[in-house]
């Protein structure tokens, strides 16, 4: 198989200072709502009993799988795999299952509750900044790291500078690169001074979860697709019913008053 | 996944004015026009423009991504040494300073009470004139001294020195007696400099005293220091608080708040004791060893150890360590764990800790400052002769303070007194007493002893909610500023979109006050432009070229090798300070007890957040979003003795105030301290993202300043807490 090049991060839990600058980055950068995020903090913080305590985080968004998950479960093909790396989503094929987000071992696909089916674009998640990466820019994040515990850069480079860092300093990492082999390889590459699954982070084997899944997706498409019609059909009415409703409270409700909380 | 930050926390802004970018404006023609001609925009006004980060005093070097005429991204800049292409959360948010829902759009003059909040608008020339007729009418009636002014470290700083020392009136306060006035008194007294210059790049073992450089950023040398860990260094980080900074260095000591000087004061025993000091390098530059050899053996480490509760042996071990890794050892001495009354002798003692490791040039250098002779200024008159004496005690009763600095908190308690004279009028220029000073109450009270304030800033702040007219400034992404200096380059700031509504740049507000006092003759400049032109005029270098590139390349400094001199009496790194010791205070540093809390109280620590800058980006949305509630927090185990759990709403006394604030039980605290993140408890509803959150620690700072310096002992408060 011909060797695909990939863009990749590595995030440094050594050297994250949960600053938070990169959250920051992508709001701006991607116009996220201020109630929003396509980027999270996680991990056990501080931990231990006084004084003898440590401190780790880690700064993660989508992890951008070589076989991705969210692709394989999703009956419409609203996701994209590109060759250089970036997993994408086209809200416009979308017809909001959220079959993506169950299948997501990573739990990086969120759900717009505030746009909802009725008015569309469902899901919202990381796209490694592909207006930045495809003029020759790095993402928003890693552009801003004030401590350079994200960089990024081809995959197959980014993997030697990962396991050169353990090398060089054996007592300060777990000896293994996540993402290396995780669900098939991911595009985010992480290091840690503690067990991953204290940052938050899912023990996955090396087959990606789509091996699997995808037989039994074969089988869901038509499923979905009816019970994608059946959600339209029921969000219409519940629309509609809404409507009437809303209808019906301003005539019932005086003018200074407003007619329903806002959300 | 577990989320520290989850998506529910992301409903805490909920629907606040989550559109607030689109308000962006245009970019006026003059703009438009000018970056055009500099090639940072194409014809559809899209492009990067070179300027300069203001979210806290750094200047990071940044990139505004422009659209269509909006600036709709910061990037750092690569080629200022600040930033080396990155930015903070701060300086990532930006955009929201200027395109802040709250920004002050207009002039204001006050139609309620002072504090109601009433305002109406009013244009330049109302406002202005009424800034001027009411300081001229308190200079005649009282004298130019009645007048306070009060700023805060700013590039347009020398022009409100300008317009004070002009005006006549010696009374200047500015936030540095509240920070950092025990250090740079401390090194003018020891190195004849205010801060020498830090070069991580060598170094292989750092002490820090309390410098939390994770939490406080300033990006580079933030970064300097991650490098210099990633590297390997050995980092002893001091701090009653495991810090962000505690969980990166290989070593924590929760020291006991107060004791910074007993430590410092040990380990110069240890090394001076089993002479482990650079003997030429202290010989060669240095001055009153003996001096120190002569008092410094009753300080042993079993006598520090019962004070700071730090071991001993850990205390002569690290003595050990960092005289071995002499010179590439370095104690930084950039604030502290806690300030107290003897905050300037520990400032001293680390000075001379760094001297006997002979660590100079190697990991501390001269610094050349923010002052360079090589830029051109306006022509001015001579300042007209000023005898009164100064409110805040400088240099009558602080003779080591620099005027430059004075002691800010002596200045508002003397205008709340009265005495030695009454005050009548405060100018506040982008600046927040009613949120810096320690005692808050106090500084109402001298708000209402005023005949007259008047507040300039972006926002209407706490202190404009209390004054009489507020003056819009435009943001640092608006407005043009006095060129900085860094290294061998001069940055310039340089507006990137229009001014909001009719915000003006301080340079043009103080040239045209100056106009309206009869003092012009101070403001010899037709604009920003024309100012930057004549600080450009000796180099020979046109400002477009400066706003093409983002800054200007000063003529080399010879590098030749010459031997070091410090500007102190001796021209040597003062161990003893004959000057000090003329002042009466002791010429090497002496241990001195500070207070400590009786029994049932903590001490009210205080200190950074990465988000934060002192009392002025809360109500930024962007870092609102990505913050931590500003709780109180509480070591756990005290928590539990006290019935209390996290979240608690529990009341916070102290001598002078009391706030309710919710409860944050961490194991990451000293039992017998608490936190406060400062900067919360807005008095203003004028921000409406911050207003309403956490409490201020202001409210409960007892006022006390350091005598040698002048600085706030700002951790000499100390508080019981109940639950409500």
């Amino acid at each position: 198989m011909a060797a695909i090049i990939q863009k990749t991060f590595i995030f440094d839990a050594t050297r994250c200072i949960d600053c938070r600058a990169c959250m920051v980055a992508c709001s701006v950068e991607n116009n996220i709502a201020m109630n929003k995020t396509r980027i999270w903090v996680s991990g056990v913080g501080v931990n231990g009993e006084y004084p003898n305590l440590q401190r780790d985080t880690m700064v993660y968004h989508c992890m951008h799988c070589a076989a991705p998950d969210c692709l394989s479960a999703c009956p419409v093909g609203a996701y994209t795999k590109r060759d250089d790396g970036p997993v994408v989503y086209n809200p416009k094929k979308c017809i909001g299952c959220r079959y993506c987000m169950n299948a997501c071992p990573f739990g990086v696909p969120h759900f717009d509750f505030d746009k909802g089916i009725i008015e569309g674009a469902f899901i919202d998640k990381c796209t490694m900044c592909t207006q930045r990466i495809d003029i020759g820019l790095e993402p928003a994040c890693v552009a801003t790291c004030p401590t350079d515990a994200l960089v990024f850069g081809e995959r197959v480079d980014l993997l030697k500078e990962a396991h050169a860092r353990i090398q060089a300093h054996p007592g300060r990492y777990i000896d293994h690169v996540y993402g290396e082999t995780e669900n098939g390889g991911t595009s985010y590459l992480i290091l840690s001074p503690i067990a991953f699954t204290e940052l938050g982070l899912p023990a996955l084997g090396s087959l990606p979860v789509k091996n699997t899944s995808e037989k039994v997706m074969e089988f869901t498409i038509p499923v979905a697709l009816g019970w994608g019609a059946v959600l339209s059909a029921t969000a219409v009415g519940v629309h509609m019913a809404n409507q009437k409703k809303e209808a019906k409270a301003k005539q019932a409700v005086p003018a200074e008053e407003p007619a329903e909380e806002k959300i | 996944m577990p989320n520290l930050l989850s998506r529910r926390d992301f409903l805490k802004v909920g629907g606040v004015a989550a559109g607030a970018l689109a308000l962006g404006s245009f970019l006026p023609p003059w703009v438009a026009e000018a970056a055009r001609e500099s090639g940072a925009l194409d014809a559809s006004d899209s492009g990067y423009i070179p300027s300069m980060c203001e979210m806290c005093v750094w200047r990071c070097g940044l990139l505004a991504k422009v659209v269509n005429g909006r600036v709709v991204k910061l990037e750092g800049n690569p080629d200022n040494p600040h930033s080396n292409g990155k930015l903070c959360p701060r300086g990532q948010s930006g955009l929201m300073n200027t395109y802040d829902p709250d920004r002050i759009l207009s002039p204001l003059v006050r139609v309620g009470k002072r504090g109601e909040g009433k305002f109406r608008k009013a244009s330049w020339d109302e406002a202005l004139g009424m800034v001027a007729d009411n300081m001229q009418s308190i200079k005649t009636k009282y004298g130019a001294e009645a007048m306070v002014f009060s700023t805060t470290h700013c590039l347009s700083q020398p022009l409100f020195e300008n317009l004070l020392n002009a005006f006549g009136s010696p009374n200047y306060g500015t936030q540095r007696s509240l920070c950092f006035n025990a250090m740079i008194v401390s090194n003018l007294m020891t190195y004849g400099m205010e801060e020498p210059d830090r070069d991580y790049s060598k170094l292989k073992y750092i002490i820090l005293t309390g410098r939390n450089l994770m939490e406080a950023i300033s990006t580079s040398e933030t970064s300097a220091l991650s490098q210099a860990i990633d590297r390997g260094v050995k980092v002893v980080y001091l701090d009653p608080r495991f810090t962000k900074t505690a969980a990166k260095a290989s070593e924590w000591l929760a020291i006991r708040p107060g004791t910074d000087l007993a430590f410092h004061l040990a380990l110069l025993n240890v090394i001076t004791s089993e002479h482990l000091y650079n003997a030429l390098f202290v010989s060669n530059y240095t001055d009153g060893f003996d001096k120190l050899m002569g008092s410094i053996s009753q300080y042993t480490p079993e006598w520090a150890a019962g004070i700071t509760e730090i071991p001993s042996d850990t205390i002569r071990r690290i003595a050990r360590e960092f005289a071995a890794a002499g010179p590439y050892a370095m104690a930084h001495n950039g604030w502290r764990t806690s300030n107290f009354v003897n905050s300037f002798q520990t400032e001293r003692a680390i000075a001379i800790l760094n001297a006997l490791v002979g660590n100079w040039n190697v990991a501390m250098f001269p610094a050349n400052g923010e002052e360079s002779g090589v830029l051109g200024a306006p022509p001015q008159p001579a300042y007209p002769r000023n005898s009164a004496m100064r409110l805040d005690g400088v240099p009558w009763k602080y003779p080591f303070v620099p005027l430059s600095m004075g002691v800010f908190q002596e200045l508002r308690d003397a205008m709340l007194a009265g005495t030695p004279y009454k005050a009548h009028g405060w100018f506040i220029a982008r600046q927040n007493p009613a949120m810096s000073l320690p005692d808050r109450g106090r500084t109402l009270q001298a708000f209402s002893k005023m005949d007259f304030i008047v507040t300039m800033d972006i926002l209407m702040n706490d202190s404009a909610w209390f004054s009489d007219v507020v003056l819009p400034e435009a943001s640092y992404l608006e407005r043009y500023d006095p060129l900085n200096i860094v290294g061998d380059k001069a940055f310039i700031r340089q507006p990137v979109i229009e001014a909001q509504g009719e915000g003006k740049s301080s340079m043009w507000i103080y040239k045209q006050l100056g106009n309206l006092l009869g003092l012009g003759n101070y403001f010899q400049y037709q604009d920003e432009e024309d100012y930057l032109k004549q600080q450009l005029a000796p180099l020979g270098v046109s400002l477009d070229d400066v706003r093409q590139k983002g800054y200007v390349d000063l003529p080399e400094e010879s590098t030749e090798f010459s031997e070091p001199t410090w500007n102190t009496p001796s021209g040597k790194i003062e161990i003893y300070s004959s000057t000090l010791a003329q002042g009466k205070f002791p010429g090497v540093p002496q241990w001195e007890v500070p207070p400590a809390p009786q029994a049932g109280q903590f001490y009210l620590l205080t200190g950074k957040v990465a988000q934060f800058t002192q009392f002025g980006t809360q109500n930024n949305q962007y870092l609102h979003k990505y913050s931590d509630d500003p709780r109180l927090w509480i070591n756990a185990s005290i928590a539990q003795n006290l019935g209390l759990v996290d979240n608690d709403l529990v009341e916070v006394t102290s001598e002078v105030g009391m706030v309710h604030v919710r409860l944050q039980v961490t194991q990451a605290i000293r039992p017998d301290c608490v936190y406060l993140t400062p900067g919360f408890g807005h008095l203003s509803k004028g921000l409406t993202t911050a207003y309403g959150i956490g409490a201020c620690d202001s409210d409960l700072h007892v006022s006390y300043s350091d005598p040698v310096s002048g600085g706030q002992a700002l951790t000499q408060t100390f508080v019981t807490v109940k639950k409500i």
